[in-house]
């Protein structure tokens, strides 16, 4: 969906990316520090939900500390095959990313889960199921940290 | 996890509070806890990293950022956590990780990049190829998105006591 997104709402935004504030009235809090009311900033936040700006407000949890373990996967798969395929991988609630992309392999996409047995069981279910050969299990052998701040309305 | 931990979680994953006047509120309702225990907990939980960050996640295409990639990079093995860490500084990477290299794929260093535009984002890749000292990287553009969601933490059904 095609919004405008205007000077205020541009500040909202850069202020609530990384730092919603964890209070009463956290809405409020906001529109002090910009000078408009509470129910204003509320308004246009859900106006960005609801046209698809923004994709969610609320917390990102650190899986590995939540005990999640996490891999993404590559996979080749034919174009006569996937459809077929990538409806198959989707269907697991645990795979929370799926896309096409350019090159081989061409499918990718990420599972995660409580333990290393469960995204085993997974993977070799989607073989089994899609015979495509084996799936690429591509951990990540480091994260870096990094401050998600999409500057918008630069 | 801590079985009030785990129900704190549970209820802070209903993204509608978010979208009403006092979230927390919402929450403490939810659990049956004041609304004091709800902050207090959810600060704690900042604090230990178990919540990365609070706030808003953007689709990146709605919010000005039309050109968007997964850029990986082929950085020699003892460099690769230094390049790492500078692209990671870069204000539009979103994601960046060492992986393993495969047959045929010789890239083990992975970002997501966002641009407002293709030139914009083919001078963002040049930045990060002089961050990453190599000029040794491949595009691969999302083509089509089947699935994008957030992880369900502790689903309900899954939990003995429910069983």
């Amino acid at each position: 969906m095609h919004t405008t997104i205007d000077g205020l709402d541009a500040l909202i935004l850069n202020r609530i990316q990384g730092d919603f504030p964890i209070s009463e009235d956290p809405y409020e809090d906001i529109g002090r520090a910009l000078g408009v009311s509470g129910e204003e900033v509320l308004r246009r936040v859900r106006r960005f939900v609801e046209g698809g700006v923004v994709r969610k407000v609320g917390p990102f949890f650190d899986a590995r500390k939540m005990r999640y373990l996490s891999t993404l996967c590559a996979l080749a798969v034919p174009e006569e095959k996937l459809e077929s395929v990538a409806a198959l991988i989707s269907s697991y609630p645990e795979v929370t990313h799926n896309y096409l992309r350019a090159g081989t392999p061409n499918l990718w996409f990420t599972i995660i889960a409580e333990s290393k047995e469960a995204i085993q069981k997974i993977i070799g279910e989607i073989e089994e199921k899609s015979a495509q050969g084996p799936v690429r299990e591509l951990p990540a052998k480091k994260m870096f940290k990094v401050k998600v701040d999409l500057k918008v309305g630069e | 996890m801590e079985k009030r931990d785990i129900e704190l979680v549970r209820a802070l994953q209903n993204e509608e509070i978010f979208l009403t006047e006092r979230p927390f509120h919402e929450a403490a309702r939810l659990l049956g806890w004041t609304v004091e225990e709800v902050l207090g907990r959810v600060r704690c939980l900042k604090e230990a990293g178990v919540i990365r960050r609070f706030g808003a996640a953007l689709t990146p295409r709605n919010a000005g950022f039309k050109s968007n990639s997964m850029i990986v990079w082929d950085v020699e093995d003892l460099r690769a956590e230094e390049a790492g860490s500078l692209m990671s500084e870069h204000p539009r990477v979103s994601h960046c990780y060492i992986r393993p290299r495969f047959e045929g794929f010789p890239f083990n260093i992975y970002t997501m990049v966002h641009g407002s535009s293709p030139e914009d984002l083919a001078r963002i890749v040049d930045e990060l190829a002089q961050l990453a000292s190599s000029s040794s990287y491949r595009a691969l553009h999302s083509l089509r998105e089947f699935k994008k969601s957030s992880p369900v933490y502790y689903p309900k059904a899954l939990e003995p006591e429910n069983v």
